[in-house]
């Protein structure tokens, strides 16, 4: 990890309220371990907001980092004003990263919300290198969508009001999605009350799953102790110290879905 | 070049520019990112007799220039600690500073005892009387003179190491709680730690912290630490370490005119765990640019009325 200027290449909406920033980060994408991973964002410079933002890798190629971002709050807000050749005072990379690849799986990938970017990152590292997977996408509505619901091509889209693919919450579309795989094994992230829901569904028909939850951060290096997570296992861990809690920004961001307790 | 040495009880710092206690791990967890050999020194987190957990989350939230935190001194305890963390400090030249807290007096007591049997470089301790998160954070000593006093001298009785008395701004009077440490036998003080605040969230009417207070840090406490600082300055004749809301070579300016020999660098650190380097390079070209030998004559020299 190190602290890198970054050069922004492009930023530009995507879908309603969600933003696609491209930058150049040559020492942070050196050290990049894989999807999963993130970088924190010093937005602004002035210390009226001191901390920085955690934000999912999306993407890299070659030496640039992609983000996908939804407008939240101010920060998102100042964040959609950054022009192309503007610096970027970025933190990575940062946190563990997703397990897969293992040939007996068919690995189904879950996003929703601003959870779509590791899982977006994933399904692009997995047509690089051939492995064959299934997308899910969750949104509130179509508006946010920013891809094509596609089932022939295993890309399959849920909106909690029907307006394009799958209607209801993100559950039925996985299970739509499951349909013809013998041996599943989940890779989700999203807001917390999907990552539950997913979680809740791969116990009961026990498949195999991870997922990466978002946090509110201090420091994204460990040092904070800001950013727990309940564990199931009680595993101790050489990083945080903790048996009951877990720290999220060096131990994770990305569980196997048993070992933590959403809440 | 200026003379950035400052020399606290019997210890030689090579600069004035420490990390506070909480905001830097035990030490060592972030030296692939900062410089730490060039801190004056590291004040480690809390470490109590047995592991904590700490609190369940939310434990922090940013909030106008500053944050709120309740971590709740989520730590190892004394014995891990020995074991896993005094090894790493034996390449380190960096100075370290260990911070105690316990919930009685006897605690602090007993870490104290053990750490002396041990073999270590550690040049100092910092005792935490004031966290404001647990009722096991020694605020119950930070709030009343003669429980300052007394763990104090108990504790003095057992080391001969830097002693240092960490004050908190959650009082009425500071500068009584500070005497009272002087006269316990501090070798130094520590002002402040963090102040008691609350973050709302108005949609769901929850508090942004899962206990409902934290402590609060970052610039938004900076003019507290001043006036704390300076208010103890005035009451006492041992060293002081400033703290609160330091971003900057001219921060520690300002603490050194209140009347800190040193400062302690905090939530800083979570945006850039070099910023402590940053600001020792930044205050040597300060000191430089307008022909200050060294910090010493600057001490507690704050001017008053026009």
């Amino acid at each position: 990890m190190r602290i890198e200027i970054a050069t922004i290449l492009e930023n530009k909406l995507i879908a309603s309220n969600i933003w696609e920033m491209k930058m150049t980060a040559p020492e942070i994408v050196e050290q990049y371990k894989g999807a999963g991973q993130f970088i924190q964002i010093l937005v602004q410079s002035s210390w009226d907001r001191p901390l920085r933002r955690p934000m999912s890798i999306a993407a890299i190629d070659g030496d640039q980092i992609a983000i996908i971002y939804k407008v939240f709050g101010v920060m998102t807000q100042i964040l959609t004003k950054l022009k192309p050749g503007a610096a970027l005072d970025i933190l990575g990379p940062l946190g563990n990263t997703f397990t897969w690849g293992n040939d007996e799986f068919t690995s189904v990938l879950v996003g929703g919300g601003v959870g779509l970017a590791p899982i977006l990152n994933m399904y692009g590292e997995g047509i690089v290198s051939g492995q064959e997977s299934v997308l899910v996408i969750g949104a509130r509505t179509s508006k946010e969508h920013f891809i094509d619901h596609d089932p022939q091509n295993n890309v399959f889209l849920a909106t909690d009001d029907g307006t394009i693919g799958i209607a209801g919450t993100i559950i039925p579309a996985i299970k739509k999605s499951l349909e013809n795989i013998s041996k599943p094994a989940i890779f989700a992230c999203g807001p917390e009350p999907m990552l539950k829901a997913v979680q809740d569904f791969a116990a009961t028909h026990q498949i195999p799953a991870q997922i990466s939850v978002e946090s509110y951060m201090g420091c994204g290096v460990g040092i904070c102790q800001g950013c727990v997570l309940e564990r199931s296992n009680g595993n101790i861990s050489e990083h945080s110290y903790h048996e009951k809690y877990s720290l999220v920004c060096i131990d994770g961001p990305v569980y196997e879905s048993k070992d933590v307790i959403l809440a | 070049m200026p003379d950035l040495h400052v020399k606290i009880g019997s210890v030689d710092f090579e600069n004035p520019i420490f990390v506070a206690s909480g905001t830097y791990g035990y030490g060592t967890e972030v030296s692939g990112l900062a410089d730490i050999t060039g801190l004056g020194a590291i004040v480690t987190k809390s470490i109590t007799r047995y592991p904590r957990e700490g609190n369940p989350p939310p434990r922090i939230v940013e909030t106008p220039s500053g944050m709120l935190n309740s971590i709740g001194l989520a730590n190892i305890g004394v014995d891990t600690y020995i074991k896993k963390m005094i090894p790493l400090y034996e390449e380190l030249k960096t100075p370290i500073i260990m911070n105690i807290a316990g919930s009685t007096e006897d605690e602090y007591c007993e870490i104290l005892e053990i750490m002396e049997l041990i073999s270590t470089n550690i040049v100092g301790y910092e005792i935490n009387i004031s966290c404001p998160n647990v009722k096991a954070g020694g605020m119950e000593f930070g709030v009343d003179c003669d429980l300052t006093e007394q763990l104090t001298s108990r504790l003095r009785k057992l080391t001969d190491r830097l002693l240092i008395m960490k004050l908190s701004p959650n009082v009425t009077d500071i500068a009584a709680i500070g005497v009272a440490a002087e006269k316990g036998g501090a070798d130094a003080l520590s002002a402040i730690n963090t102040l008691v605040g609350m973050s709302i969230n108005t949609f769901n009417r929850k508090s942004n912290i899962y206990y409902g207070f934290g402590g609060l840090s970052g610039p938004a406490i900076k003019p507290v630490g001043l006036a704390c600082v300076h208010k103890v300055y005035q009451a006492v004749d041992i060293p002081l370490i400033g703290i609160g809301g330091i971003i900057s070579a001219v921060d520690v300016l300002e603490y050194v005119l209140a009347g800190a020999v040193a400062v302690e660098v905090g939530t800083a650190n979570y945006r850039d765990p070099n910023v402590g380097n940053s600001i020792i390079l930044e205050l040597d070209a300060l000191l430089n640019k307008n022909g200050i030998g060294s910090v010493d004559k600057l001490v507690g020299k704050v001017e008053l009325g026009l």
